[in-house]
């Protein structure tokens, strides 16, 4: 337990002496959030309620969905698949701690300082739109989003993880990787709400993880759903980590042969 | 005792052959024709504690195989290897705490830190008593004179300074099996030495198996009694470095210098090959049985002969030579 600890302490300190890149990202998600609350704004000039939403509550959604979002999302694909590429997988192996267990912690770790100041970024401009921001204080709504951003963190881990294994096989994952955000930033919701769409998306999106670090803890959040489809959702969370983690170890071990046989 | 242990290894990889161009391209999309490549063919060699020994080979013979295989990073395709009576390939923990492999290419550095922080990060990986670390270090730290730069953030640091940290962080769980793929590449003279004084002390005060592969001459002949050379993936000798010259150079070479008075080149070229003629210096190639004879009729004789040297070809020119054929 101590060496994942150090290993977190150390990558922290890392991302410390990069204080300004992590600085220069937020200004760009700043800008991000701020363009869509005055895109919306304008939008709903002329309408009060636009697919049973109002403004403050759209307001609400871009707010507080991005802020689940920036807990949420990470970086992992490129570590892996370069960690891969560029054989530095060798030296993990032949070290007494399993790579997949150094990844995570030194992401935890890397994560944690640009983690603090996106979130801080995040609540800086939810403070700016208090007036049109709606609150929540229900303790029960708040356990179940808080529950659910944990494991959509664990999930988004997952996947990025699995997308970087990839890298056994192909020579870039860039591509892949690509594609695959701009299908994870649609069916979470990050682009609008979900329900603008006919309802098969919306159901589609509750049987994906990816709706579960944006659209449902902040659907949940403005009480648009009840607190049992939150239920529900974790559950179906938990078995995709369950799915995503077989689909890991299994890939892990035939890349790994791979790896061995073309002698990267 | 025997600390490493390598019977019949083979070690076959896979490629693939790609016709050139974009059409080429398209075709390898749907047809890739597979091929094999033998890396190592039946490798035999037992290293004993305490040993350095040399690997030696031109690039692609097969020596960072051999490494990687007994690190367990590779399969070995059929054969077995043991090294502390454990399986590398298994990657047991137990084993990866006593050995550790150094490649000069390669850095295991956080670089955007001082190098104290990975050293900390690996004694917890390696889970080193913090006891055992501190006297670890200030020995190491002492050995290697790197006190100064401790807490400089490694990217900082000139190559020497890094590869001395790179040891550090390598040895900080004290290995009884150290392997160091070109340690000194890239380096200046002076930091090949220091690096090369480093590893003999430490060799000899903790006993430590080292297995050392080096393209620089000077590294092999300084460390190693014993040499591995490995050559299309084939051990072609495994000897003492003496042995190797005796048996591969036939010759000797005899270093005359003449006095102020010269001689001419048909005078000193009937008793043997020519390796580098002046009128007051000369270089001649002889057979090693007929060395002694040879300079003794030189010195019989009236050229006017200042001084003789009778030497060994240079293990350069041998190793060459060997890789030549």
């Amino acid at each position: 337990m101590k060496k994942y600890l150090t290993v977190i302490n150390v990558y922290w300190q890392r991302a410390l002496t990069y204080r300004s890149t992590v600085f220069a990202y937020r200004v760009g998600e700043m800008a991000e959030v701020l363009i869509l609350i005055l895109m919306w704004s304008s939008i709903y000039d002329k309408q009060d309620v636009i697919k049973g939403f109002t403004l403050p509550e759209m307001i609400t959604y871009v707010l507080i969905g991005n802020l689940f979002n920036a807990i949420t999302r990470n970086f992992l694909t490129h570590i892996v698949a370069s960690d891969i590429k560029e054989g530095r997988l060798s030296t993990f192996l032949l070290q007494p701690i399993s790579y997949f267990n150094f990844i995570l912690s030194r992401e935890l770790g890397r994560l944690s300082v640009a983690f603090l100041m996106s979130i801080s970024s995040q609540v800086i401009v939810i403070l700016f739109f208090l007036s049109k921001f709606i609150l929540n204080s229900d303790i029960i709504y708040l356990s179940v989003i808080l529950l659910m951003i944990i494991l959509a963190f664990v999930s988004e881990l997952l996947i990025s993880y699995l997308i970087g294994l990839i890298a056994f096989w192909a020579d870039e994952v860039d591509g892949i990787f690509t594609t695959v955000d701009r299908l994870r930033k649609f069916f979470s919701g990050g682009y609008f709400p979900l329900n603008f769409l006919p309802p098969i998306f919306v159901t589609a999106s509750f049987s994906l993880p990816f709706a579960y670090s944006f659209f449902v803890p902040a659907q949940l959040y403005l009480k648009k759903i009840d607190i049992s489809a939150g239920i529900r959702g974790i559950f179906i969370q938990l078995i995709w980590i369950a799915l995503l983690y077989g689909i890991i170890r299994l890939l892990w071990r035939r890349g790994l042969k791979k790896y061995e046989g073309v002698g990267i | 005792m025997t600390i490493i242990e390598v019977k019949n290894i083979s070690k076959k990889f896979e490629f693939y052959r790609k016709q050139q161009g974009l059409l080429g391209s398209f075709k390898s999309l749907f047809f890739r024709e597979k091929l094999y490549s033998d890396a190592l063919k039946d490798i035999n060699f037992n290293i004993k504690e305490g040993e350095i020994v040399g690997f030696l080979g031109p690039n692609g013979a097969g020596k960072t195989t051999t490494l990687k295989i007994l690190s367990g990073i590779l399969h070995p395709t059929s054969g077995e290897a043991k090294v502390l009576g454990f399986t590398p390939s298994k990657r047991e923990k137990e084993y990866q705490k006593q050995f550790a492999l150094v490649m000069g290419q390669k850095n295991n550095l956080l670089k955007d830190l001082p190098a104290i922080e990975s050293f900390v990060m690996y004694r917890d990986i390696y889970e080193v008593p913090e006891e055992d670390f501190n006297k670890n270090l200030e020995e190491l730290a002492g050995l290697l004179d790197i006190k100064d730069f401790l807490d400089i953030p490694v990217r900082k640091l000139s190559l020497g300074q890094r590869m001395k940290c790179e040891l550090i962080a390598a040895l900080i769980h004290r290995p009884k099996v150290l392997f160091l793929d070109e340690p000194t590449i890239g380096l200046d003279v002076v930091a090949q030495k220091n690096i090369r004084n480093f590893i003999k002390k430490y060799n000899k005060e903790s006993k430590t198996s080292i297995i050392l592969t080096s393209h620089y001459m000077e590294d092999i002949k300084e460390l190693c009694e014993r040499v591995i050379i490995i050559n299309f993936g084939k051990i072609i000798y495994d000897d003492k470095l003496d042995d190797l010259i005796r048996k591969y150079a036939p010759y000797k070479l005899l270093k005359i210098t003449f006095n102020e008075n010269g001689v001419r080149k048909e005078d000193v070229e009937k008793y043997g090959e020519l390796d580098g003629f002046t009128p007051y210096s000369c270089v001649i190639k002889i057979k090693r049985e007929e060395a002694k004879n040879t300079a003794a009729s030189i010195l019989s004789s009236n050229l006017p002969v200042d001084d003789i040297l009778i030497d060994e070809i240079d293990v350069d020119d041998v190793i060459r030579e060997i890789f030549g054929r």
